[in-house]
């Protein structure tokens, strides 16, 4: 099948530092595809790269079948590109229902609108996505008192109200307890079979990697180690020895 | 999912989670005694109500960048300037008649937010408030400069009869017509998409990109939609006093105005309109008891910065008269 995504030979350089090396990565649609290594491997680098972030990054980046190497993070958002960030990110100030709304107004191309009714026509949609993430009983709730578990939530709830084609999450789980993070990636994993979206993930908890992914990809010092099945991953030596074996 | 409900319902549910709604219950009494205070009291009194209400737009309208976009300008004065020369120089330099001046003042400043703001939005925090002080200078500059033009220092006075020779208790009532459905209208882009979009750009401009919002778009946005108000202000000023000074672009009256913003509220719509009655009240009673009026302006900046940094504003919602809390 076609990739949803190719990376070709990106190359991301910080002053005289490599962070990324030459990276080439084929991401086939529909996939639960897990980016895994030690601190420093690049993950959320090369997660910067394909959500626009980062300037100046060599090399070239497909998003289906179209260049997408230079594009901002807001045209690659209506591209179909959705993301949540390593440390979550969300209007504070805002209660949830207004984060979901925001989100879900922007992701329409509408937000120069005066027009009320553009709420009242959401509504329904909105409320989905709260329902979706759980968290519809909190809606009239500010985020800023909310817990780091439902804001991530809300945080995958927002990237979802865009329909994206591919869904980026870096370190979705950072910080979670246990029951939470697999709460959450059962969540996500659930929502991308149900819809056929793809999804790339970074990970640091290998359990959930197991259980999530269909297929890892191991990245060490700025560039790709091996791509395999999380059984292949989980017995490949060289893994093991660089990853695995470490502080795991 | 529940079963659809009906649009009014939905509405309601709506309103209901989220935060911003007027309070009728205290609106539509303050405006009933701001007009009863415009009729009962002499004229000094009916120039000072005239002013503060002049103000409370002004206040207002930097109030959405500063509450809602979360942009702090250090300009502000600039837009009350142009849309006060935009008008008079309407008048004494194209002809214009009085109506179509009226027009042309907010206009003009919207011009100049747009120009200006086109520059400003590129940079953010410290460095936008910077830019933003450095084109307000330039119009204060060529304001006081250009003498053929504008007058210079001297400014334009005589062209016309002030408060288009309507009395002061008139005009007091015109003013709070056209202020009144200025904050309106600016209340109904606050609680719209775009003002949604204006929170969400300024709230976290990364999450807001990521969601696929052009950051940059909107904030030029909140910033035309704020000039033009501020130069409805400075329209309104200037036929208060029939003239048009470069103080009105001055340093003087972005600090004024950023002052009213932090006493009213920041956070809070009507922070702008509370931080206008109390500075100006402040400014017209305090001078006759105490000589150095500024220093009693420090420290109560100073007492409100420190043990309520919501202002007025959150002082009213402590206090439970707001019902939906202080936003």
């Amino acid at each position: 099948m076609d990739p949803i995504l190719s990376a070709r030979n990106i190359r991301k350089r910080y002053g005289a530092f490599l962070a990324l090396k030459d990276v080439t990565f084929d991401l086939p649609r529909g996939e639960r595809h897990a980016l895994i290594g030690p601190n420093g491997a690049g993950k959320s680098t090369f997660i910067a790269c394909v959500a626009g972030q980062l300037p100046g990054v060599e090399g070239k980046m497909i998003f289906r079948g179209e260049d997408i190497t230079a594009l901002t993070p807001a045209s690659l958002a209506k591209k179909g590109i959705g993301r949540t960030f390593q440390i979550s990110r969300a209007f504070l100030q805002m209660t949830v229902m207004e984060n979901i709304m925001a989100a879900v107004v922007i992701a329409s191309g509408r937000w120069t609108s005066l027009s009320r009714g553009l709420y009242r026509d959401n509504l329904e949609k909105a409320f989905g996505l709260l329902e979706t993430v759980k968290l519809d009983d909190r809606a009239a709730a500010r985020v800023a008192d909310l817990s780091l578990g439902d804001r991530k939530r809300l945080e995958f709830g927002m990237a979802l109200a865009g329909d994206p084609e591919l869904l980026l999450l870096d370190e979705p789980t950072a910080g979670m307890s246990i029951k939470e993070r697999h709460y959450l990636m059962e969540m996500v994993a659930t929502r991308m079979e149900e819809t056929g979206k793809t999804l790339l993930f970074v990970e640091h908890d290998i359990d959930v990697v197991m259980k999530i992914a269909q297929r890892v990809t191991v990245m060490a010092r700025g560039a790709v180690l091996v791509v395999g099945t999380p059984a292949e991953i989980a017995a490949n030596e060289e893994v093991q020895a660089i990853y695995l074996g470490g502080h795991h | 999912m529940n079963a659809p409900a009906h649009p009014t319902e939905l509405s309601r549910r709506w309103s209901s989670l989220s935060g911003i709604d007027i309070n009728w219950k205290l609106v539509i009494p303050a405006l009933i005694l701001a007009e009863v205070i415009n009729r009962t009291t002499g004229a000094s009194t009916t120039t000072l109500l005239t002013e503060i209400i002049i103000f409370a737009l002004f206040a207002s309208s930097l109030n959405l960048l500063m509450s809602f976009g979360h942009m702090v300008s250090f300009g502000h004065s600039a837009y009350f300037g142009l849309g006060a020369y935009g008008f008079t120089l309407a008048v004494t330099k194209a002809g214009l008649p009085l109506e179509a001046a009226v027009l042309l003042g907010p206009l003009v400043a919207a011009l100049g937010g747009l120009l200006f703001g086109a520059l400003c939005v590129r940079l953010t925090e410290i460095y936008f408030a910077m830019l933003t002080l450095a084109c307000a200078q330039i119009t204060y500059t060529v304001l006081f400069q250009w003498y053929d033009f504008t007058g210079g220092d001297t400014g334009i006075t005589g062209f016309m009869a002030p408060r288009f020779g309507l009395s002061g208790q008139n005009f007091a009532s015109l003013t709070l017509a056209v202020v009144t459905l200025s904050l309106f209208a600016l209340w109904w882009i606050v609680r719209s998409p775009l003002g949604l979009s204006i929170r969400a750009a300024g709230q976290d401009r990364f999450r807001a990109e990521a969601l696929g919002l052009t950051v940059r778009r909107v904030q030029l946005t909140a910033f035309v939609i704020a000039a033009f108000f501020a130069g409805i202000a400075g329209m309104l000023y200037a036929v208060l006093h029939g003239s048009a000074f470069p103080d009105y672009a001055g340093l003087g009256l972005t600090l004024d105005s950023l002052i009213m913003v932090v006493l009213g509220g920041l956070n809070s719509f009507a922070g702008g309109i509370w931080g206008a009655i109390i500075y100006k009240l402040l400014g017209a009673f305090v001078p006759s008891l105490v000589h150095e009026w500024e220093l009693v302006l420090g420290l109560i900046l100073l007492v409100i910065v420190l043990t309520a940094p919501k202002g007025f504003a959150g002082l009213i919602a402590r206090l439970g008269l707001d019902r939906k809390g202080g936003r």
